[in-house]
């Protein structure tokens, strides 16, 4: 335990900024280059080498962590200040599971979860995870066994689902914060059951943790937290400028720091840096891509192997994607944050998520971002595997073109399986999209 | 001799039969491509083997297939079963056995006396079938036959990522269209298949054979790929199209 | 004739009609204020009309169907919709299908909790029910009396011990599976006291403890709902019957649990939604459920499980791997079918019924 936590302490300290520095050196040569001559984006951000060394380390740590300091994984929308002010390291498994899809590592992690019964139907970030744990399999090299399985329902229940399994593989503890789904307002016995939940959640964490919150803790990460929302929204507001000075794709990658290291100093001072970068390139009228002519909308997860042949063929015909449902998401929650009342405002904030929403509330949503990035039409990726996010698609597509005029293009696909997607089809249908505008 | 019993297998695709002889042996047998009128079919067949066999006409008939219960056999059994026996008659011993039919696959899990342990079918749609092989044989247009000679002579795999037959169709035509090696794409299209057989055989015990039955079976490259795939050594069964028939005639023996 | 049936108990006893969408849900609440549920389980068969394609079809079909049918028409006279929280599906369905065109009956909602117990999730409950019972007096423009909602938990619970002893006792029962599903299914939307004279009568059909009337091969079933029901006379004609229930329609809401007697009415109902089954719905964890079922397996005798579950129900889908581990180191076989509500099996599945049927039967042999 004390070699363990030493060694873990050694990396946080000292290998990790050395190598990352190393690392970042190199990369941020590369970064110089400039792009390629007629590609159809603009000037590669520079902020991305600091981006990959920050999730590297992040990795990297976990690979040191468990026996060193209490280890949690947690959903994405899981209201992990509480953690984090007890020093758990948290583990975002769907973060990895998108880290493989990008790879194109999901076919294969995905059969060995199948070969043990489970079927294809599931969501492909569960089929890649569960893959990844049997096979002991990943692109980070290791990550670190979980003291706590901590799991919120605000996106999903599939993830209630998918992380009863992981407690059953683990066998250790799950912790479940259940938010109600919101119809239209948010209860107030619904607001209380949260509220119970979050104590009940602090008692057990502090047993693992082995050691008593402290309340000032408490609201210096949330006040991180939602400081760290905010600069989020800032960074995705710049993509209201004409042009947008980043790519809506852009967006789907630097999400990262929000959702694994929200509530860390880390997380903040790289957004800054980022906000800074997104305002030095609208003040120069710096795109994402080199010429914006039609503005979309995108909703839903984003095909992550795909992500370069998307953006690529739009950027080609002068698309650009400026704001994303997804990315939002994270901004959007940090507008109810209180840091003053780290509990009760986790208990509005954490339930107030758009997946958790009635479709209403989401189509008042997509109709307001449609108006403040001035889009002109929308994708909405229909995800086979992400079933909240796509029951009401074909109903948003034809209010959105009925009551905001916003013209909607529905995609089948899947975000991380590229068996359930067809490459070609998926192309042509977007191309005939693209020359609707024309 | 003549025979003293008979099977049936009235497949989607093919309707297959084979007589025995009082050894067990099978004195006569017959593959043909399945007519929609599948009762018809049998009747005309089996009274040209058993004139071939001067097999009388009360000699009991067991069937299995799509169309068991429509061809007036004495006993129907399911594909699974007789395949099982079929193939314990030919090896006598357990494994897993793979068939990979026109339409369906399936996967036998066999105890080391020939019983059924476990099983599973593909989904209704084709992947994982010999239509899936067929489909995109034909976009390819490549024959049948040269398949084993391409196949063997692709440098490297080009990946087929879909599992679905319509989109591996669209897929496949644009890799042509992207100037990709014909036999890479074919050696591509045997993994894509095998991957999506493999997946339904789900774990294997350990140790234990694998045998290969079924149309699919007679192609060479779909053996290696399944090899491949599952990780171990492919034995196909003799007479591989003919084991659910063979399987249907020992119900009845 | 279940349309003819509702007509009937509005004209004659007042009572009004809400249409129930999929799974749990505190029923004795709706009896004690004269509401007849009528659940939307489908109904089968490919979903058709203009309401067909307002989910992709990779949704479940119990969900897709009951859009389509509700958009067709099909719950045109009921007085207004109840969601319970089952799945991220069905609380979709919550503001799709208000949104159908020209419809404007009230949707009301209840909310399970997921997880289990948990003191917290007491609490909750405890508020879901003020809430419904608020909104179904407004419905009714009664208010809730204490005395029938007692009236209401005790006509339950003696509905679910017939129900209970039915399932229970199903090898010394003379009936078939057909006829005995449709006896219980019809419990979906009878009142229940017509539903309990129904029962009683199929309860006369028990043979005396110890003597076996059942003899084919005995199989535990799992699933959402039976459908198509013809599974069953499937099954009947290889040699097989259900001696154990699982289906999350039918024998995953037969509370078998002592329910601790509270001077409050509200309160015992706020305890019974903690008493049902494992559901994985409901999300108890896997290990509970997996020792249920182990359970439910050991004391039926069954020989062989049968996983008969909904295409694209992940709530289902996430337990077969689990279910699959713990009845194979048992050495009992399992059978994984899945159903998209068809009005007929295919060949296929009929097939598979079938292989596994012999599989067992071979076993029982050797
Ligand atoms: S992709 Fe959708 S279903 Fe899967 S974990 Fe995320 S929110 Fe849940
Ligand atoms: S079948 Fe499954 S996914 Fe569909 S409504 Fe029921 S619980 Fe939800």
């Amino acid at each position: 335990m004390i070699t363990r936590r030493l060694q873990y302490e050694l990396v946080k300290r000292l290998a990790a900024p050395l190598l990352v520095q190393l690392q970042g050196a190199s990369k941020r040569l590369k970064g110089r280059q400039g792009p390629r001559p007629g590609s159809p984006f603009g000037p590669p951000l520079k902020s991305v080498a600091l981006l990959k060394d920050l999730m590297t380390r992040h990795y990297l740590e976990g690979r040191y962590a468990d026996g060193a300091v209490p280890v949690a994984w947690v959903t994405s929308g899981f209201p992990v200040e509480i953690l984090r002010a007890l020093g758990f390291f948290s583990i975002y498994p769907e973060n990895h599971a998108a880290l493989c899809g990008v790879q194109r590592l999901t076919p294969e992690l995905s059969d060995a979860a199948e070969r043990v019964g489970h079927s294809r139907s599931l969501c492909s970030y569960a089929r890649t995870d569960m893959g990844a744990v049997l096979l002991e399999k990943t692109p980070v090299g290791r990550l670190p066994r979980p003291d706590l399985l901590a799991c919120c329902t605000n996106i999903c229940q599939t993830v209630l689902y998918w992380y009863r399994c992981l407690a059953d593989h683990f066998k250790v503890p799950l912790v479940l914060i259940d938010t109600p789904f919101v119809y239209g307002e948010s209860q107030e016995h619904h607001q209380q059951y949260v509220r119970d939940q979050l104590e009940e959640l602090l008692s057990v964490a502090e047993r693992i943790g082995g050691r008593r919150h402290s309340s000032e803790e408490l609201v210096r990460v949330a006040r991180l937290s939602h400081e760290g929302t905010l600069l989020w929204g800032e960074c995705l507001a710049e993509s209201t400028n004409r042009p947008a000075p980043w790519t809506g794709f852009d967006g789907f990658f630097h999400i990262a720091p929000i959702v694994t290291l929200r509530g860390s100093e880390e997380c903040n001072a790289y957004y800054r840096h980022l906000l800074d970068e997104l305002r030095h390139r609208v003040r120069h009228g710096v795109g994402g891509i080199k010429e914006e002519r039609y503005r979309l909308m995108w909703d839903n997860l984003p095909i992550w192997y795909n992500v370069r042949d998307m953006s690529t063929l739009l950027a080609e015909n002068r698309f650009n994607i400026v704001v994303t449902t997804y990315t939002n998401a994270w901004a959007e929650a940090g507008k109810r944050m209180d840091p003053t009342d780290p509990v009760g405002s986790a208990a509005r904030s954490y339930t107030h998520i758009i997946l958790n929403e009635d479709l209403d509330r989401r189509l008042e949503l997509m109709t307001r971002l449609a108006r403040e990035y001035h889009v002109d039409g929308a994708l909405l990726h229909s995800d086979r595997s992400c079933k909240p996010y796509s029951i009401g698609q074909v109903d948003l597509k034809d209010r959105l073109a009925r009551e905001a005029q916003v013209r909607a293009l529905l995609l089948e696909a899947d975000h991380n399986d590229p068996r359930a997607y067809s490459t070609e089809q998926g192309n042509t249908r977007l191309q005939a999209f693209m020359e609707s505008f024309a | 001799m003549s025979g003293v019993a008979i099977g049936v297998d009235a497949g989607s695709t093919t309707w297959k039969a084979v007589i025995l002889d009082d050894q067990g042996q099978v004195l006569a047998s017959r593959v043909a491509p399945a007519e929609p009128l599948v009762d018809q079919q049998t009747r005309v067949e089996l009274a040209r083997l058993r004139e071939r066999t001067s097999t009388s006409s009360d000699v009991p008939v067991g069937a299995t297939g799509y169309g068991r219960k429509r061809v007036g056999a004495q006993r129907a059994i399911t594909e699974i079963t007789c395949h099982a026996r079929g193939a314990f008659h030919i090896t006598g011993a357990g494994g897993v056995l793979v068939d990979v039919g026109g339409q369906d696959s399936k996967i036998i899990h066999m105890g080391p006396d020939g019983s059924v342990l476990d099983f599973a079918m593909n989904d209704k749609c084709a992947a994982g079938t010999g239509r899936f092989l067929e489909v995109l044989l034909g976009r390819l247009q490549v024959a049948w036959e040269d398949v084993p000679a391409l196949v063997a002579s692709a440098r490297s795999a080009v990946s087929v990522s879909s599992t679905c037959t319509v989109f591996a169709e669209s897929e496949v035509i644009s890799l042509v269209a992207e100037g990709e090696p014909v036999e890479g794409i074919l050696k591509g299209v045997h993994q894509s298949l095998a991957s999506r057989v493999a997946g339904l055989a789900g774990l294997l015990p350990p140790g234990g054979a694998v045998y290969m039955s079924g149309g699919v079976a007679l192609g060479r490259a779909m053996v290696d790929a399944l090899a491949a795939a599952l990780g171990r050594p492919v034995t196909v069964l003799a007479e591989p199209q003919l084991v659910g028939a063979l399987g249907a005639a020992l119900s009845v023996r | 004739m279940r349309a003819e049936y509702m007509r009937e108990q509005k004209r004659s006893h007042g009572r009004k009609v809400l249409a129930v969408l999929p799974i749990q849900y505190p029923k004795e609440l709706l009896t004690a204020m004269n509401v007849l549920s009528m659940e939307l389980w489908g109904p089968p068969g490919a979903p058709r009309g203009p309401g067909a394609s307002r989910l992709q079809a990779y949704v479940c079909s119990v969900a897709r169907n009951a859009v389509a049918f509700v958009q067709a028409g099909g719950a045109a006279e009921v007085d207004a919709f109840l969601y319970p929280h089952a799945c991220d599906s069905i609380q979709g369905l919550a503001t799709l299908i208000p949104d159908l065109g020209g419809e404007d009956k009230p949707a009301l909602h209840y909310l399970n909790p997921k997880g289990g117990y948990r003191p917290s999730s007491r609490r909750f409950v405890a508020g879901e029910l003020r809430r419904l019972a608020a909104d179904l007096a407004e419905l009714t423009g009664e208010p809730l009396s204490a005395d029938r909602l007692s009236w209401a938990l005790d006509l339950h619970r003696e509905i679910d011990r017939l129900r209970a002893r039915l399932l229970d006792g199903r090898a010394r029962l003379d009936m078939t599976d057909s006829d005995l599903y449709a006896v219980l299914r019809r419990g979906e939307w009878l009142w229940p006291e017509d539903h309990l004279a129904e029962l009683k009568l199929a309860a006369s059909r028990l043979a005396p403890m110890g003597e076996v009337v059942q003899r084919g091969v005995g199989l535990l079933l799992s699933g959402i709902v039976p459908e198509p029901m013809s599974i069953f006379d499937e099954l009947s004609s290889m040699g097989a019957y259900v001696a154990a229930d699982d289906y999350a329609a039918v024998g995953r809401r037969v509370v078998r649990k002592q329910l601790l007697a509270s001077e409050d009415p509200m309160d015992t109902l706020a305890w019974l939604m903690f008493a049902y089954p494992p559901c994985p719905t409901r999300s108890t964890s896997l290990g509970q459920r997996m020792d249920y079922l182990d359970r439910l397996a050991t004391r039926s005798s069954a020989e062989g499980v049968i996983i008969h579950t909904v295409k694209f129900c992940e709530p289902e889908l996430f337990d077969v791997a689990g279910i699959k581990e713990r009845f194979g180191a048992r050495g009992l076989p399992v059978l994984f079918l899945e159903s998209e509500l068809e009005a007929e099996l295919s060949g296929q599945t009929i097939t598979r019924l079938e292989a596994f049927v012999e599989l067992l039967t071979q076993r029982r042999k050797s």
